[in-house]
């Protein structure tokens, strides 16, 4: 636990992805069924992520996972989070057709992995998916999950749907608006204000602060900035504005020493108070805060909202949004990656939430991306906001739609 | 395969829909999971009565039987809460099942989200259920600081204007003292203070956000201020930097205060300056205010920067790229 040159261990994460890839997923994995689509995603991206996505997967492969990508998706438009709402063709109808919507995350992350696998595209029905868009923007204009009952919107007033929302404008609008005439933009403006409205007082985004909420806000915005050229410039993205001050002194406050939920007693320490005497008197009475030896902390990750403990994932959520920001380095690298290394990395692969925790997908793909973040070598580049391979990227701006 | 449906009298009359995982096309399927038998049976009957629309109690039944096994399928709960509304079911006994479930999950969004379409129903609930808060409160005897149960209150305040119920502002006050660290009660005791009380405006904690005609400068802050409520809010987060110094929540809930008031950091100098003398340093969290009101001072810059260097050096050297930071900035500002 005190290696001091800690190492990544490329081959048994390769290996991790591939079961992952190849082989069932646990029984426990059944109360994310609904989530396949984005588990698919942190098993492609994650070898994408390591380089061997090409390597150990063959062409014929790839293609069978392309096919299957598409299987998910609506003829309406957009894609399922997993096949399991497909009733079979010929039995859709007005009736039934809300029982078997196009989700909001769902449809962002099958476009992702179509360009993880080097897909164009082409068989993605831009135009009808562009057209739903709109459809699950509330009048406050945030977005929902899905178009239920009647046109109703279904889901929670969320910030994850905001963010996957901009991010299927992102990939499917482009710069060009070619093929797309009379097909309404979303209420961008209307967008805007609910993601500024969500910052509250102590810097954070959302109604109750949290940094993956923080994370979607942030990356809604970046994505609406990306594709638009004639912005007006937004104070949360601007640096020296109030707001990004704010954000960023939120964000770099995350970082913790705290790695384990602590012992009920001392969670709970605080000082027996007196309410006799004036209020200088009952602060000079106070103990005084022992300095902290730097060389006593080796290991630092993030926690999610103030006064929580670390966990593997907020490495990215905070990370990544702070790479959006331009300031990642307001993070201590070094701790970070002796956090990840030596105390969430798995044995068998893989990252766990916390120490000893067995490793998830989830944990695994987001502590793997904060390493990448950091330089860490045999990690290719990724794009914070859309949380993939900067190749994918790329891959994405030479769609035709990309050439302005 | 003998199942529980497929030997049921009262599911003869259905065919099962198979999942078609898109092999027999010749897709390869990605994050394939090894289903439990009982969930692909299940699932298949559920395919069936969903694709024909069925509003019944049998399919009531089994939607039940799906969320035990997948609390987060996106359509079940959908798909269950208008077969209630349909059947004119009773939706206490409703809120009762999910009571056991919600307990059962800790952490899942739609079971929170069910609740909410629930008690949107103007007509079963044209007020505020008053054993709500009794069994949030039992949800937070489990994890005072669960994230969507918080989400969901943060709801409930909003749609039945519960800012000013005492009993609101009793159990943020119950769970603070009991943990006054628990940041997510700091959160929910501004939302009923200063909160936006004009419910068009987007569902969130910023005090006047305003639309975009909105000047940056504005948002933030409140349009008519009560000065003692202001006031007591400021005794209230002293009272409990009391208790526990180092507890960031009280101090940037003290920001807080102050931004929505339109008050500056300056005017707790003298409260905040009792916690830093040379060699005793009483909170870390005083030495950062101290730095801001410096920081703003002209000709107090180079007091700010060795407020932050103590900070870097002395009390928190997980962030010293961030006092850095923070310290170039003054630099620049004064060059």
């Amino acid at each position: 636990m005190t290696d001091p040159n800690p190492t990544f261990n490329t081959e048994r994460h390769v290996k991790y992805y591939l079961r992952c890839l190849k082989t069932f997923l646990p029984s426990a994995y059944t109360s994310n069924d609904s989530n396949r689509m984005l588990l698919a995603y942190l098993t492609l991206s994650g070898l994408d992520v390591l380089g061997v996505l090409q390597s150990k997967t063959t062409p014929e492969e790839r293609q069978g996972y392309i096919d299957w990508l598409y299987h998910c998706q609506l003829p309406s438009g957009g894609f399922r989070g997993f096949p399991g709402t497909d009733f079979g063709s010929g039995k859709r109808n007005k009736d039934n057709e809300a029982w078997d919507p196009a989700n909001v995350p769902a449809t962002f992350f099958a476009l992702v992995n179509l360009l993880i696998l080097g897909d164009d595209l082409s068989r993605v029905k831009r135009r009808e998916c562009l057209e739903w868009l709109p459809k699950v923007q509330r009048a406050d204009g945030s977005f929902g999950e899905l178009v239920g009952p009647e046109g109703s919107i279904g889901g929670p007033r969320d910030l994850r749907y905001c963010c996957c929302a901009a991010g299927i404008r992102y990939v499917l609008r482009g710069r060009s608006e070619t093929g797309l005439e009379g097909v309404p933009d979303i209420d961008v403006l209307g967008f805007i204000s609910f993601i500024e409205a969500c910052q509250t007082y102590d810097g954070g985004m959302a109604e109750s602060p949290f940094c993956g909420h923080t994370y979607c806000a942030v990356g809604s915005l970046d994505f609406l900035r990306r594709t638009s050229n004639d912005m007006k410039p937004l104070p949360l993205l601007s640096a020296g504005s109030n707001q990004s001050d704010a954000l960023i002194t939120w964000l770099a406050s995350r970082q913790t020493a705290q790695l384990e939920e602590p012992e009920e007693d001392e969670d709970e320490k605080q000082l027996e108070v007196t309410d006799t005497g004036s209020l200088d008197d009952r602060v000079r009475g106070l103990p005084n805060v022992q300095p902290i030896g730097a060389d006593t902390i080796s290991c630092a990750g993030f926690n999610g909202r103030c006064n929580k403990y670390a966990d593997t994932c907020y490495s990215f959520w905070n990370g990544a949004t702070l790479m959006m920001l331009d300031q990642y380095s307001v993070v201590d690298e070094v701790r970070n990656r002796r956090y990840l290394l030596e105390k969430t990395q798995h044995l068998v692969g893989g990252f766990g939430k916390g120490p000893g925790d067995p490793p998830d997908l989830l944990h695994s793909y987001f502590g793997m991306v904060s390493l990448a973040f950091q330089g860490e070598a045999g990690l290719s580049p990724v794009d914070p906001t859309m949380g993939s391979s900067e190749r994918t990227v790329r891959h994405l701006e030479s769609l035709p739609w990309w050439q302005s | 395969m003998e199942g529980e449906y497929s030997t049921d009298p009262e599911w003869a009359s259905v065919t099962p829909i198979d999942l078609d995982d898109g092999s027999s096309s010749g897709a390869m399927p990605l994050a394939t999971i090894a289903y439990p038998a009982e969930y692909l049976e299940a699932t298949s009957y559920l395919r069936a009565v969903m694709a024909a629309n069925e509003m019944s109690e049998r399919a009531l039944n089994l939607t039940k039987d799906v969320i035990s096994m997948n609390p987060a399928h996106y359509t079940v709960w959908i798909y269950r809460a208008k077969i209630l509304f349909a059947l004119d079911k009773d939706l206490n006994e409703e809120l009762s099942w999910l009571n056991d479930v919600s307990l059962k999950y800790l952490k899942n969004y739609q079971i929170w989200h069910h609740r909410q379409v629930l008690l949107s129903s103007k007509a079963h609930f044209p007020t505020f259920p008053p054993k709500e808060a009794d069994f949030l409160m039992e949800m937070f005897a489990q994890d005072s600081k669960n994230y969507h149960v918080w989400t969901y209150r943060h709801w409930l305040v909003r749609h039945f204007r519960l800012w000013d119920q005492p009993r609101e502002l009793e159990d943020v006050e119950f769970l603070l003292k009991a943990d006054v660290r628990n940041n997510s009660a700091w959160n929910h005791r501004y939302m009923l203070r200063f909160g936006p009380r004009d419910t068009s405006l987007p569902d969130a904690g910023m005090v006047n956000a305003g639309d975009l005609s909105t000047a940056p400068t504005e948002k933030g802050k409140l349009s008519v201020v009560d000065e003692d409520l202001v006031d007591g809010e400021l005794k209230f987060a002293q009272e409990a930097i009391l208790r526990a110094p180092e507890n960031r929540s009280p101090w940037w809930y003290a920001r807080g205060v102050l931004r929505a008031a339109g008050r500056g950091l300056a005017e707790w100098e003298g409260f905040v300056s009792g916690f830093v003398s040379e060699g005793a340093v009483k909170s870390s969290h005083a030495v950062e205010w101290l730095a801001d009101v410096f920081a703003e001072r002209a000709g107090k810059e180079a007091e700010a920067v060795r407020m932050l260097t103590m900070l870097k050096e002395k009390f928190d050297p997980i962030r010293k790229n961030y006092w850095d930071y923070r310290i170039r900035k003054l630099d620049q500002a004064v060059a």
